[in-house]
């Protein structure tokens, strides 16, 4: 047998007191497509990053094709063929984007004198071989997410590498992106690129992994074939527990037939966002508005919190016609957001837990004389995050250092704490481990069992499937399709709304939700 | 029509961009307001108010060059007026002790010393991790205080400093004469252009300039492709510090008097032309065409003001609305256009 292109050996690594790695192994062979997982903070992206060069281990050794690397340099291990498309996809905004492809080569080739020509050469060549044609001139900050993405493969590919990284690749995307993107790995596989694959996205990993490495807490626990591996059965080696979330089934209510829906909304339209979109929310409901990124999802949320008036139709509350025009508005109509973008629209991250669950409700940590109270502040918090299950206790710890699941438990329950009639959750797990995943369904439905009305947005079919009893499927800013909670619950739903989101052009059905 | 078309493909033929919206707003001011001038005195229109405005503004813009690197690397600099005049006061002090009376000898001394201190600037910022801002405040107050003590701040008049300054100073590159008297243009300009010259060459056909944005884009992203940062940064500290040695020659030349407690506490101004000019504090942005301009806005309040009858103290009060009234115009229009595509994150 070859030698393995990657072995790793033993590695550990520690920052201050946390031991990040322990003694950790891992062989990658030549022509292979691995996933690497395990829930956040477990230690895959601490691991890329010493291989990669840009942190330096403890202990251990790292060989690349048989030689043993020894110092830390990124560019020994992109030399080497090491490359690595980091989560945030490490772009440089303000260069265009020939020269974020051409950039690689140019430093590895010592290039002093920049040749505008040389690098459109490069660049183009990199773009022909992932199949993709963009206006090499243009500022990358100007493009789509799924878009940069391809600039950083193209420019990873720009170093003949061997053995590409990619960290996460498809937390900002959609469907059809993702698939897009599948098939130029599949590709790039067959002309013998190893793979390795860092994803939360179980599905995503069983389809395109050959073998699956899980790690949990800084340990290796194993490589499995992904064949002999289920969805529990994989869930299980990254959290060490059964990880289990039953279908939500709503309870029918005495009041059913008497009280007015908790929110309705008819005939609401925002010209150039979505048109004519009708539906209710009554207590108890989750409902959940699925679609491609761009079919007008956020839009709605957007508007049902007063960020984004509509232009027409009408919004009804309890059966009476609400005024949403600001989210003050919203929030004293009893409605609470937990927006798409957790870092920067969802918490304050600077501050820590307990101003961040105080912020909506400061009227209520406020002593007599309206000054702010600290201890009701920190009473509130803990209590948030105690109903939460945040698992760091402390409230004084600043939010930028939980984990994203534990950030975005912080941002449900700053909302639970305005006591909300209709809570809107814009894709709530989007680059959160499959734990705390499980843990805020279970939160949510329990949330709608109690009463609330709930509206999920999402465009992962088994989010959808797992959380709500029924669901919207928009499309460029039309609702095309709408199912009850029997339609639901009929065999081969999912592959039915998995097909209808990745293809709506297909969908004839119109029916209302 | 053609005239204009033929215009815009010069200038994108010339820079492979189209004019930034900063760069555009800036020109109309800049005409605008010497239209205006025209109009209202006929005497701005002469060569001698062009030289006048070359003479007051070579120096800021050899500062504002510098600073316009700085501000690309995502970085920021407060302590070059206080390098100009660490470097070019030794200089004198040396020419004057060891009797060196060459103002090549003085340039190349100054510079060096210029360079020196701003690889102390990149070294303390790169290791102590602190943030330049603070960093720059700090060792402007440190060169400036460590002269004051070790050195001295006794005045050189006319007649006491090294003559070959004043001879430089009071040399012309061309003279014409008009019934007013004679005027020349100054010797600092081929420095000037040598400069802007250099700086476009680094910034645009360098890997070093093109790590200069890289770093001021993210510099984390930069240090995960292997890009120095700590030699990224010695270039664009040192590059500061050396022109701005460059200047503190140049500034006790124009002037014919070494003063070294003068030109410190004036960088804010000169870093209100750069932003003018439209680079950013957020790092990666920045052209120098846009510096250029906003240089050239400042050397005119400078110069122009008497035209209009207004006293020289209006300048700072111009400069100043046109920074507020031009950056406001533009983040506002950002502001509106991110409202629409519903991105509600502060720039």
């Amino acid at each position: 047998m070859a030698e393995p292109l990657l072995s790793v050996e033993n590695v550990s690594i520690s920052f201050g007191e946390v031991r990040a790695l322990n003694g950790v192994d891992m062989t990658i062979n030549e022509g292979e497509i691995r996933c690497l997982v395990g829930e956040n903070g477990c230690g895959k992206s601490t691991l890329v990053k010493i291989i990669s060069g840009v942190y330096r281990r403890s202990a251990g050794t790292v060989r690349i094709g048989g030689a043993k690397v020894d110092d830390h340099d990124p560019r020994r291990a992109i030399a080497a063929g090491i490359q690595v498309i980091y989560q945030d996809l490490s772009l440089f905004n303000h260069l265009s984007v020939a020269e974020n492809i051409a950039i690689n080569r140019l430093l590895h080739n010592g290039t002093r004198i920049v040749k505008r020509r040389e690098v459109h050469d490069i660049a183009r060549e990199q773009l022909e071989r992932v199949g993709v044609s963009l206006d090499l001139d243009a500022k990358v900050s100007t493009l789509s997410i799924a878009n940069k993405q391809i600039v950083a493969i193209a420019r990873a590919l720009s170093m003949d590498a061997r053995l590409l990284f990619m960290d996460e690749p498809t937390t900002a995307i959609t469907t059809t992106e993702v698939d897009r993107l599948f098939s130029i790995v599949r590709e790039l596989n067959q002309r013998g690129l190893s793979i390795v694959f860092i994803s939360h996205k179980l599905d995503e990993v069983f389809d395109i992994a050959d073998t699956i490495t899980v790690m949990r807490d800084g340990y290796m626990v194993g490589d499995f074939p992904a064949d002999s591996l289920d969805s529990a059965k994989l869930a299980f080696h990254m959290t060490g527990r059964d990880v289990a979330h039953q279908p939500y089934r709503r309870v029918a209510r005495d009041d059913d037939s008497t009280a007015p829906p908790v929110l309705e909304v008819r005939d609401l339209t925002r010209d150039g966002h979505y048109r004519h979109v009708d539906f209710t929310i009554r207590r108890g409901d989750i409902l959940g508005l699925t679609g491609l990124l761009g079919a007008g999802r956020t839009e709605i949320a957007l508007t049902l919190f007063g960020l984004n008036p509509a232009t027409s139709g009408n919004i009804l509350i309890d059966g009476k016609p609400g005024r949403l025009t600001a989210p003050w508005n919203a929030m004293s109509a009893g409605i609470a957001l937990v927006p798409e973008d957790r870092a920067t629209e969802g918490l304050f991250n600077a501050q820590t837990v307990s101003k961040n669950v105080s912020s909506t409700r400061l009227d209520h940590v406020v002593n007599r004389w309206s000054f702010l109270s600290p201890s009701k502040e920190s009473e509130l918090a803990q209590r948030t995050v105690h109903a939460m299950g945040v698992n760091n206790k402390n409230t004084d710890t600043l939010a930028a250092t939980l984990s994203g699941g534990n950030q975005q438990k912080v941002v449900i329950g700053k909302w639970m704490a305005t006591e909300p009639r209709v809570l809107i959750l814009d894709s709530p797990t989007v680059g959160i481990d499959i734990g705390s995943k499980s843990e805020i369904y279970e939160q949510v439905q329990q949330l709608a069992d109690e009463g609330m009305a709930v509206l999920l947005i999402s465009d992962e079919p088994e989010e959808i499937i797992a959380t709500c009893n029924r669901v919207l499927v928009m499309h460029d800013g039309d609702v095309i399709a709408g199912f009850d909670d029997s339609q639901r619950q009929a065999p081969g739903f999912k592959e039915k709304l998995a097909e209808l989101i990745a293809d709506p052009a297909s969908a004839a059905v119109r029916s209302k939700g | 029509m053609k005239s204009k078309a033929t215009k815009i493909w010069l200038f994108q033929r010339v820079m492979h961009r189209r004019a930034k919206t900063t760069e555009k707003y800036l020109f109309a001011i800049v005409v605008a307001y010497a239209v205006v001038v025209a109009f209202m005195n006929p005497r701005f229109l002469r060569l001698e108010t062009l030289f006048d405005m070359i003479a007051g503004g070579s120096g800021t813009m050899l500062l504002a060059l510098g600073l316009s690197v700085v501000l690309i690397s995502g970085g920021i600099d407060v302590s070059f007026t206080a390098v100009a005049i660490v470097s070019a006061y030794i200089s004198v002090l040396t020419m004057d002790s060891l009797g060196i009376d060459n103002v090549a000898f003085a340039m190349l001394m100054s510079t060096s010393i210029g360079l020196c201190l701003g690889f102390v600037n990149a070294v303390l910022i790169q290791f102590l991790r602190l943030p330049a801002l603070i960093v720059t405040l700090g060792t402007a107050s440190v060169f400036h205080g460590a002269m004051a003590v070790l050195l001295g701040t006794t005045d050189f008049t006319k007649s006491e400093m090294p003559q070959s300054l004043v001879t430089f100073g009071s040399a012309s590159l061309i003279t014409f004469t008009t019934e007013n008297g004679r005027y020349g243009l100054t010797m600092a300009l081929p420095f000037v252009i040598g400069a802007l010259i250099l700086t476009w060459l680094i910034l645009h056909h360098t890997m070093l300039g093109r790590s200069i944005y890289a770093i001021g884009s993210s510099e984390e992203s930069a240090s995960r492709l292997g890009i120095g940062i700590l030699r990224t940064k010695l270039f664009v500290y040192g590059y500061m510090g050396a022109l701005a040695g460059v200047m503190g020659i140049l500034y006790f030349s124009e002037l014919k008097y070494v003063n070294p407690t003068s030109l410190v506490g004036t960088e804010l101004i000169i870093l209100a032309a750069v932003v003018i000019g439209g680079a950013k504090l957020t790092g990666g942005e920045g052209t120098l065409l846009g510096t250029l301009l906003g240089v050239s806005l400042f050397a005119l309040f400078q110069t122009t003001l008497v035209f209009l009858g207004l006293d020289s103290s209006w300048r700072n009060f111009f400069f100043g609305g046109v920074l507020l009234l031009s950056l406001g115009v533009m983040y506002a229009r950002q502001r509106v256009a991110d409202r629409k595509n519903l991105v509600f994150e502060a720039n």
